[in-house]
């Protein structure tokens, strides 16, 4: 067997220690990725420190903010009464990822966390992975890529991110905060994650050791609309081919505040200002949104299997947009 | 022998015998057996799909804690080749040279003491290729063609002129991708040594042809080869095969002298177990304007691997699903480096059947014709290949009950007629003439003086309910109450038993146990032939009737006397009868034995701007025959229902075209229906007991499947006007 030293932490910032003076240790949460990627030989960890037992856990409001603890699990999340009235969207993208079994046990720090599910990066025997190893090229541009990534991807890489609570916490600008052994620091998430470029091996911004603690997240106005449109060929328990994450307020008869955000096809959860940018201060109607849609799929990079994404990417924004917009009536 | 008071006991849906023990998990899968000392394996896999190994280091295995051996091909005996057998023969030895030929091939197995060691150790086996460029696609001009592999190419008239002068043509080119099996129960053998004698729990599908093989591969008499298989975690065909890891369980146990288990993973099931086959196939039909066909002409082209063979003839159904006088149609299979192709549940008819009925509903659009119509109006009320009246045929009822469930006639004809919101609405159909499949076996009775009876065969029950249908049936023909019936299977030291496959389990084996229990019958009445105080002296089989536990003369229920009497009167704790079935001969008996038929209504909607499809509703209606339990047989139908949703919108095996890699080799990333996908689905039975075996019964195990291809692809066309022809319906093909 290949053996590796468990370790339970008691405290955050001995955890925190552990990990950092050790280039071989990892954090363990919930752990429905991890286990899985160290089974089949992906993640090879000698030192897994358990942080489920820390106070990491629970939702608090501040004002207009809700604060999220990075161990509260997406089931728990989903169920909190602010989230239901104040982010619906944001409960409709918890809710139709994974299975409830996973929901219960994942983490909403390890949500933004969780690796790639290109089959290319989770096969140890395929050797040109650029996310395993960097610079021994992409297997999944020359192989079968359906699930794969359309925007900030290119040929080193075209692995999706795949999580879809975090398609709406880009779009409402989430805040994460971050617990090194130099003490804390907060990052918006539209700055936490890192286009792959030619390092798809680096794929935030955190420093070794550096644990994601709590996720602030804005909460949309009262009035606000929103929808997460998930598309994908079963009904259920099946990543995005694409999804879109959408919430309007309307002012007068013109949208006033837009939130834009894309699954499905992004390297990383894909925020779209210009998308956003297109739709404020105009009314609404198929014209803004097909111009919304048109601006935030610039410059896709495809292979043949993702080719038909970029026309699917679109419609699913402009009928998120539309539901959204419908709500507004 | 007439059987008159038990006559309840068969069609009702009873419910399973085996279901306590499986929802209490008191029923022994295949892993769960062990043994003393027991030891476990683990496979090694090629990563390359065509070339030879030009290195392999197992020196890091072997020092790998638990290790007990590393069998290669360097160090692995010569093994036997099993011979073949009617359909799927056992592939070659495994571990008997350096040639690759598809990857997953296995190139080692490690043996430790617990899994995990083994596991480790495995990943610690380096192997280096020499790779050449693998042969993957249907297309490529190097491959070997084979043509006409199965002998089932047929042709009556000329098909060829007959399509030249037709009124109508239609022309079209239909295909199917590799789905994979995928029963819930990872395959596992465990195999036990005791000198030359061979124990081996297994999750095969045919126990006899297990242990022939088995006995062959290790030159071992047969006699001391037992393979048990009480229970087997589902298997729709990739059970049907002896596979290379069955054989190195084997090898590993006699290796190590300890006996060992070996469970497949997840990804090995994709590439150890068999798929269905992807399928090109190119239709022609001919027909006059108010939609008579004068001619089909049908090809189809699947891919093989590199050795052996396949079952997987497409086109040949097509001859007998209509009456038309120029039939044409051919099957032919290309030698690819893919991994093993094997039966899965309807082979050949699932994809055959998908062309077919495509064919026909775009033929009935291009004449204006209700699809319904136009199947009715070319209905085969003969056997158009013999010329012989069916032994049963019940589709037009199929037909006639299914339209009016589903309420057919509230169909527009003109597509993306009909909508809910964004949703457009489509109603589609398909008939099925399955192929009718029988092959010999035995079974033994046994009536003891408690009055329980135990009949038994060595076949196995894959989940269809072959215990509990076989327990009813066996009660039927003796006159006993259910629960003192014990059908008992499973195991290679009873009588041969027929494969679980081809649907063609339950008329080979009911026909041997109503033979079995014929004989016990007369074998009670040979006891009181010379018997004077015995009513029964001197009656003959067919002048007696039964019914709880009794045997009385026909028409006179007071001269009679209970099985048990028998035995204690004459000093005898039991009696036995062995009886054999063997198909009948058609040309003798002046029938065409029929398969089972159905008619599949679908109603599907679809969101043209998403390309989402959802499947609304299902009608099945389906005449097998006899229906012994329709509780059991209604579970098939929905089962092969739930099959056939998953081969026509989700299931996919993807081949990585370079390197011949699986590369959705897990259940998050290939595709099966969840509960979310699937609608209500209404069974019902229709037709009469069929006339070719003495039981009357046709099977239901695949054809629930066959049809929901073409049923949900007609049903697009309709709601959408768009055809697809080509399957899976995803959604990029639909927005």
């Amino acid at each position: 067997m290949r053996e590796f030293e468990y370790v339970r932490a008691g405290e955050v910032g001995q955890a925190v220690a552990t990990v950092t003076a050790d280039p071989d240790a990892s954090y363990l949460a919930g752990g429905t990725t991890q286990i899985d990627l160290m089974k089949d030989g992906v993640l090879e960890p000698d030192r897994l420190v358990d942080i489920t037992r820390l106070p990491l856990a629970g939702v608090a409001r501040d004002g207009d903010v809700l604060r999220v603890g990075a161990l509260t699990t997406m089931e728990e999340l989903a169920a909190d009464p602010t989230v239901t009235v104040r982010l619906p969207f944001l409960r409709e993208a918890l809710l139709l990822g994974a299975s409830v079994q996973l929901r219960n046990m994942a983490t909403i720090g390890g949500n933004l966390l969780q690796r790639t599910r290109c089959r290319y990066f989770r096969d140890p025997t395929v050797p040109a992975c650029n996310k395993r190893h960097r610079g021994s090229g992409c297997a999944a541009v020359r192989g079968v890529a359906r699930m794969h990534a359309i925007l900030g991807a290119s040929e080193h890489c075209i692995a999706v991110h795949a999580s879809d609570m975090a398609v709406p916490l880009v779009a409402l600008h989430a805040v994460v905060h971050l617990r090194g052994t130099g003490g804390e620091r907060s990052v918006p998430l539209t700055e936490f994650y890192r286009v792959p470029g030619d390092t798809p091996d680096v794929e935030n911004v955190l420093t070794h050791g550096e644990l994601i603690t709590a996720v602030d997240i804005p909460l949309l106005p009262p009035d606000a609309h929103s929808t997460y449109l998930k598309i994908r060929d079963r009904v259920s328990y099946e990543f995005a081919l694409t999804s879109a994450a959408v919430a309007l307020r309307f002012d007068g008869g013109v949208i006033g505040e837009a939130h834009v955000a894309l699954g499905g096809v992004g390297t990383i959860p894909w925020h779209a200002p210009e998308a956003e940018r297109a739709l404020r201060g105009l009314p609404p109607s198929l014209e803004v949104f097909t111009a919304a849609a048109e601006a935030a799929v610039r410059d896709p990079f495809t292979v043949e299997g993702t080719a038909f994404k970029v026309e699917l990417v679109k419609r699913t924004l402009v009928r998120a947009l539309r539901t959204a917009a419908g709500g507004a009536s | 022998m007439t059987i008159v008071e038990q006559l309840d006991l068969v069609g009702e849906g009873v419910d399973r015998v085996d279901g306590p023990l499986k929802v209490t998990g008191a029923a022994h899968y295949p892993n769960d057996f062990s043994f003393p000392d027991l030891a476990h394996a683990a496979l090694v896999r090629s990563t390359v799909a065509a070339g030879r190994i030009s290195r392999l280091d197992t020196s890091a295995a072997q020092a790998s804690p638990g290790v007990l051996a590393v069998i290669t091909h360097q160090n692995a005996p010569s093994l036997g080749r099993a011979s073949d057998t009617v359909i799927l023969s056992a592939p070659p030895p495994p571990l008997q040279g350096d040639r690759i030929l598809h990857y997953g091939q296995y190139v080692a197995v490690v043996v430790a003491g617990t899994a995990e060691e083994a596991t480790a150790a495995a990943r610690r086996v380096e192997a280096e290729y020499e790779a050449t460029e693998p042969l993957l696609d249907l297309h490529d001009p190097r491959a070997e063609v084979l043509t006409d592999p199965f002998e089932l190419d047929s042709s009556r008239g000329d098909a060829g002129a007959a399509l030249a002068s037709a009124e109508v043509t239609f022309e079209a080119t239909y295909t199917t991708v590799d789905n994979t099996n995928n029963p819930l129960g990872l395959f596992t053998t465990v195999a036990a040594w005791d000198g030359e004698a061979l124990t081996v729990h297994d999750s095969t599908q045919w126990p006899d042809a297990l242990r022939t093989a088995l006995a062959q591969v290790f030159g071992v008499p047969e006699s001391g080869v037992r393979v048990l298989v009480p229970f087997v975690g589902g298997g729709f065909g990739a059970g049907l095969r002896v596979w290379p890891h069955v054989m190195l369980a084997a090898l590993a146990a006699r290796t190590v002298g300890r006996p060992v288990k070996l469970v497949l993973t997840r990804p090995e099931m994709f590439t150890g177990v068999g798929h269905r086959t992807a399928t090109e196939q190119r239709i022609k039909i001919g027909a006059t304007r108010d939609g008579r066909l004068v001619a089909i002409d049908h090809e189809s082209t699947t891919t093989l691997q590199m050795e052996g063979d396949n079952f997987e003839p497409c086109a040949s159904g097509t001859a007998y699903a209509y009456a038309c006088p120029n039939v044409s149609t051919r099957d032919r299979q290309v030698r690819l480096n893919v991994t093993w192709c094997n039966s899965m549940r309807a082979p050949g008819e699932a994809q055959g059947n998908f062309a077919l009925e495509s064919a026909m509903d775009e033929l009935s659009y291009e004449l204006g014709i209700d699809p319904l119509e136009l199947r009715l109006r070319n209905y085969a009320e003969s056997q158009p290949q013999l010329g012989l009246p069916w032994s049963s045929k019940a589709l037009r009822e199929c037909y006639e009950v299914g339209a009016e469930r589903f309420g057919w006639s509230r169909r527009l004809p003109e597509p993306r007629s009909m909508r809910d919101g964004d949703w457009l609405i489509g109603y589609g159909l398909a008939g099925v003439s399955f192929f009718w499949f029988q092959k010999p076996c035995e079974a033994t009775a046994t009536l003891r003086r408690d009055g329980t009876a135990l009949v038994r065969s060595a076949v196995t029950d894959i989940g269809t309910g072959t215990y509990t249908v076989m327990a009813q049936l066996s009660a039927e023909l003796l006159g006993l109450d259910l629960p003192r019936v014990t059908f008992e299977l499973g195991d290679t030291d009873l009588p041969p038993g027929v494969v679980a496959g081809g649907s063609g389990l339950t008329a080979g084996l009911g026909s041997a146990i109503h033979a079995a229990c014929r004989n016990l019958v007369q074998a009670f009445l040979d006891t009181v032939r010379d018997d004077p105080t015995s009513p029964l002296a001197g009656c003959a089989v067919d002048e007696v009737s039964i019914g709880r536990g009794r045997l009385h003369r026909t028409g006179s229920p007071e001269r009679g006397e209970a099985y048990t009497d028998i035995l204690v009167a004459h000093g005898l704790t039991e009696l036995s009868a062995h009886g054999a079935s063997t198909p009948a001969d058609s040309r003798e008996v002046g029938l065409a034995p029929a398969g089972p038929f159905g008619a599949k209504f679908v109603e599907v909607r679809v969101d043209p701007d998403l390309g989402l499809l959802r499947v609304a509703r299902v009608v099945s209606v389906i005449d097998a025959g006899r229906i012994l339990n329709e509780k059991t047989a209604t579970s098939q139908i929905i089962g092969g229902t739930v099959g056939g949703i998953g081969m026509a919108m989700f299931e996919e095996t993807v081949t990585d075209p370079g390197s011949g890699r699986i590369a959705n080799a897990t259940f998050g990333d290939y595709l099966i229906p969840v509960n979310a996908d699937i609608p209500d689905i209404q069974v019902s039975f229709v037709g009469r007991p069929d006339r070719f075996n003495p039981v009357g019964v046709k099977g239901v195990g695949e054809i629930g499947l066959v049809g929901m291809g073409a049923a949900i692809a007609n049903a697009v066309h309709h709601a959408t006007g768009r055809r697809i022809r080509s399957l899976p319906i995803t959604i990029d093909k639909l927005f």
